[in-house]
């Protein structure tokens, strides 16, 4: 008797959340104990209806005609969607599961269809117009680097014709002509020129005042190199203090310190949400264009990134230690000394290092808005249609970057080491002052040499360009009237949907790609061992570029706008996508793959069952990661004519409407707190 | 009947694990094989099965060489023989009776394997397996979230599916528990005595030898040192297997 009662009971609940869900998508699974589910249907049916209609009243998508009532066909895969969220609802409310491919395929088919339009894909431009991309990758494959001088007319000497002209000096035969540095190749490593003597020169007495010099006048990528040194330090300084004010265990042992600890964790996080180059259009309107500018942007975005770090690095110290040492004796200085100092020094070190890296990319594109470096050298010459300059900087760019990247890493490594100390008292103590001095005077030196490379000018901190007191003054009212809001949001749309789109064509050629440079499954011929190599270097080489780089590539190649932008970012999810997957796979577990085999299985369903269950996960994690950089990304490549909000927020700048240019900084951090958030949540419930 | 015949295996970097090991295991035997960590056990059972490739030697199953088996026979060989690991080396994100249920790829089809589809009876024999370790109740969890001594057992469900005439078991109680041990060799036991099902067990502790084993090998630098009854391991034996300094420990 009692078993029918619940039987009646559970049917007529479960017609209950069916109509529920069928009212109200998700509402059914929110009665039927599924928060998360429910909540999640409801919000993807909201969202989607929104795309929907918008992109049919704004931008025609999916627009049909029946009789005299327009509409757009993307209803139908939403519908079908609701439909399935009701047949969800009555599979929980039966306890049983239901397949989620349905849901996802129908709001992937909305997705998709809404993003090829907003960003403009047209992939037969990319063949169509391939005879303008040929001659710029013919400019990146023969670099104008070194000038050959034949019958008095200058030519270019590349590859095959510096083997030539080796070959020809080797064996003793006359050459072609006379080679010499490029104009091109000066400008971007520089030059020795008779410049002045410099005043501590004279000082010193080692020249005559008013006599000349041979002096080194570096080029824009020795610029480039100084100002990422000149920021990585400039950050590291300042993030060790605030770093102090946003760690919750230090600020919990001072009163009101927990309000300091949120304000600070605030302020990071906003600064830290507004892109380098976002802060390089401001910070120029307070100094100027200029190097300075540019280390100012990167100095700012960084310290707020270390200084986030460096106080999760404070909160997660080890607390024993400290307790020991206390209990020694010791007072709170020798305690900071011997419990604190000792633990987070090599950490700080290491991510101020791993900064160095970030910083110098990002030094490279700086100059596209604050000008100084290699990237204003580009972006000056690409204005004037100088893809010749263009290629040649791509290559300093790669050699510099692959190189920070190598030492930076190395360097790593051995901080993070378990260090073997080194035997020093065989040694004369002098000898030890000695090299210690050698490298305190090297390291000034390369100090003073960067700071006046870099431009730096302090007073200009405190004599701001005329527009500053404005744009400070505007950029807090935010403006949300409609005629300013509307194009913001359509182009904020439009921003998302190029980096979902760059994410998704990254991922597809990644994949393959990752297979093959995954050592463990490459197999142990000599052939894959190359292949091995030959992709993991194509990983690296275009991980070396910035997606700025690849923007002005693919203006010239499909023209401006946001498909040269998604495919610029697409390139670089390939890159960093194709990596990633390849060490995921790389860290499989081979237990599994054992037992598997030992049951008698093939390679196939070997594969099937010991590997995807493995990399599915950390592959999906990868996507998300890949896409909240890419939103970040997208915001800014608008600068360089990749279409999205970054272009309305330079028109603005341009235009002094810093009212207007405030409010798209503020959309930009809004979106790119959400897209942040909601990666690292999905992100952390699939481990 | 597996025969084992002058069986040596070179590793690439020039290490000796095995040197002329040849010995018999009859149908039903409880065989167990002792030795230091490095004497070479592993290697020898993973030999019987090609997960690694022997050097020189044969092993011969049931009169079939497995020592030249195309790749499609051992395969065919490979289901029969059920492997039971230290690790347990469930694939640890899936289901527990996805892990069962991979005991199986060596029988089904490869194409509706890879879209997951396994017949009823194979999912019933899954269940049945489970239950025969008794762990039932647990089909749908995740292989991590168990125990280890939960995770060994889904190891011998795993082994269980394959209607193993044979079972390798590579140290398979030396990741848990010694009070788990026992717990774990007596499903072992159950199935040597009960299915009448051949068991190859490498063990560390004697005591266990004793305990479970009918008969014993021992290896020591990849050389067969001893043959014979497991009571006939004496104080004399044992020194020459582990060497002078050991001592016997007991676990319980």
């Amino acid at each position: 008797m009692a078993k029918t009662k619940t039987t009646t009971k559970t049917a007529t609940t479960s017609t209950l959340v069916v109509l529920a869900s069928l009212l109200l998508p998700g509402f059914g699974q929110f009665l039927s104990k599924k928060r998360t589910r429910g909540f999640l249907v409801l919000i993807t049916t909201v969202v989607l209806a929104y795309l929907v209609n918008w992109s049919l009243v704004h931008q025609n998508i999916g627009k049909i005609i029946l009789g005299s009532w327009i509409t757009s066909w993307l209803w139908l895969p939403l519908v079908l969607f609701w439909i399935w969220n009701v047949l969800d609802t009555h599979a929980q409310s039966a306890q049983k599961t239901f397949s989620l491919l349905p849901g996802i395929l129908f709001v992937s088919i909305v997705l998709y269809v809404i993003a090829w339009n907003v960003t403009a894909v047209k992939f037969t431009r990319l063949i169509e117009r391939f005879g303008d991309a040929r001659s710029v990758a013919t400019n990146i494959i023969n670099p104008d680097m070194i000038t050959m001088t034949v019958n008095g007319q200058d030519k270019i000497c590349a590859w095959n014709c510096m083997y030539i002209y080796i070959g020809d000096k080797l064996a003793g035969r006359p050459v072609a002509g006379p080679i010499r540095a490029s104009d091109n190749l000066i400008q971007i490593i520089g030059s020795m020129k008779l410049l002045p003597v410099s005043k501590w020169q004279v000082g010193l007495g080692l020249t005559a005042p008013g006599s000349k010099i041979r002096t080194f006048v570096a080029g824009s990528i020795i610029q480039t190199i100084a100002m990422g040194l000149m920021a990585t330090l400039f950050s590291t300084i300042l993030a060790i203090p605030i770093s102090f004010f946003a760690a919750s265990n230090i600020m919990a042992r001072i009163p009101g310190g927990t309000a300091i600890y949120y304000f600070a964790r605030g302020i990071l996080n906003i600064v830290r949400a507004i892109d380098t180059i976002v802060w390089g259009l401001i910070v120029v309107v307070w100094v100027g264009l200029g190097a300075f500018a540019g280390v100012i942007a990167l100095t700012i975005h960084s310290a707020a990134a270390l200084g986030k770090l460096f106080s999760e690095e404070i909160e997660h110290i080890d607390t024993g230690p400290i307790e020991a040492v206390t209990a020694t004796g010791a007072n709170l200085i020798q305690v900071i000394r011997y419990a604190v100092i000792p633990q987070i020094v090599p950490s700080f070190l290491s991510f101020s290092l791993l900064r160095w890296d970030i910083n110098m990319r990002s030094a490279t594109v700086i100059g596209f808005v604050a000008g100084g470096g290699i990237g204003f050298f580009v972006i000056e010459n690409v204005r004037m249609g100088g893809y010749q300059q263009y290629a040649t900087a791509l290559w300093a760019v790669v050699v510099v970057i692959i190189l920070v990247d190598y030492i930076s890493g190395k360097w790593r490594e051995s901080i993070l080491k378990d260090q073997t100390p080194k035997d020093d008292k065989k040694k004369h103590p002098l000898l030890n002052y000695l090299r210690l001095a050698f490298y305190v005077v090297l390291g000034l030196l390369a100090f003073i040499y960067c700071w006046n490379l870099s431009e730096i000018n302090i007073q200009n901190l405190f004599s701001p360009g005329s527009n500053f007191s404005q744009l400070i003054k505007d950029f807090v009212m935010i403006d949300l009237s409609p005629d300013v809001l509307q194009p913001i949001i359509q182009q904020l749309i439009v921003t998302i949907f190029q980096a979902f789109l760059a994410t998704t064509l990254g991922a597809i050629f990644a994949v393959p790609f990752s297979f093959l440079a995954a050592k463990n499954l490459t197999g142990r011929s000599q052939f894959s061992v190359w292949i091995y190599y030959l992709t993991r270097s194509i990983f690296n080489f275009l991980r070396s570029i910035e997606a700025l780089l690849y923007v002005v590539l693919f203006i010239f190649w499909v023209g401006v706008g946001p498909f040269a932008g998604m495919l610029a970012l697409a390139v670089t999810s390939f890159a960093l996508i194709g990596k990633l997957f390849s060490e995921a796979i790389e860290n499989i577990e081979t237990g599994s793959i054992e037992a598997v085999n030992a049951t008698g299985a093939n390679r196939l369903q070997m594969i099937v069952y010991a590997v995807l269950p493995q990399i599915t996960p950390p592959f999906i994690s990868y996507l998300l990661y890949q896409w909240d950089i890419n939103v970040r990304m997208a915001t800014i490549i608008g600068f360089a004519g990749g279409g999205g909000i970054g272009l309305t927020l330079t028109t603005f700048f341009g235009s002094l409407q810093y009212h207007k240019a405030g409010t798209v900084v503020f959309f930009i951090i809004i979106i790119v707190a959400l897209m942040d958030f909601a990666s690292a949540k999905l992100r952390q419930a699939l481990v | 009947m597996l025969k084992i015949e002058n069986l040596t295996k070179v590793y690439p970097n020039g290490t000796q694990a095995l040197k002329n090991v040849s010995f018999e295991v009859k149908d039903g035997d409880f065989l167990a094989v002792i030795g230091l960590s490095g004497s070479g056990k592993s290697t020898l059972l993973r030999c019987i099965n090609r997960l690694i490739e022997p050097t020189s030697g044969k092993i011969y199953w049931n009169d079939q060489d497995i020592t030249s088996a195309s790749s499609s026979d051992i395969r065919k060989i490979r289901r029969q023989i059920g492997m039971v690991f230290q690790q347990f080396n469930l694939v640890k994100r899936s289901s527990v009776m996805t892990n069962v249920l991979t005991g199986r790829l060596g029988y089904v089809n490869t194409f509706s394997s890879a879209l997951h589809l396994f017949s009823a009876a194979d999912n019933n024999k899954a269940l049945a397996s489970l239950d025969q370790v008794g762990l039932a109740d647990k089909p749908h969890v995740r292989a991590d979230s168990l125990s280890g001594g939960q995770q060994q057992r889904v190891g011998i469900a795993r082994a269980l599916m394959q209607d193993p005439k044979l079972i390798l078991a590579d140290e398979p109680v030396a990741s848990l528990d010694p009070v788990l041990s026992h717990s774990i060799m007596k499903y072992l036991e159950q199935l040597n005595k009960e299915r009448g099902i051949t068991v190859i067990c490498s063990l560390h502790f004697l005591d266990l030898v004793h305990r479970y084993a009918t008969s014993a090998i021992a290896l020591k630098d990849g050389e067969l040192v001893f043959r014979g009854l497991p009571k006939q391991i004496d104080d004399a034996e044992f020194k020459a297997i582990y060497g002078q300094e050991a001592e016997r420990v007991s676990i319980l």
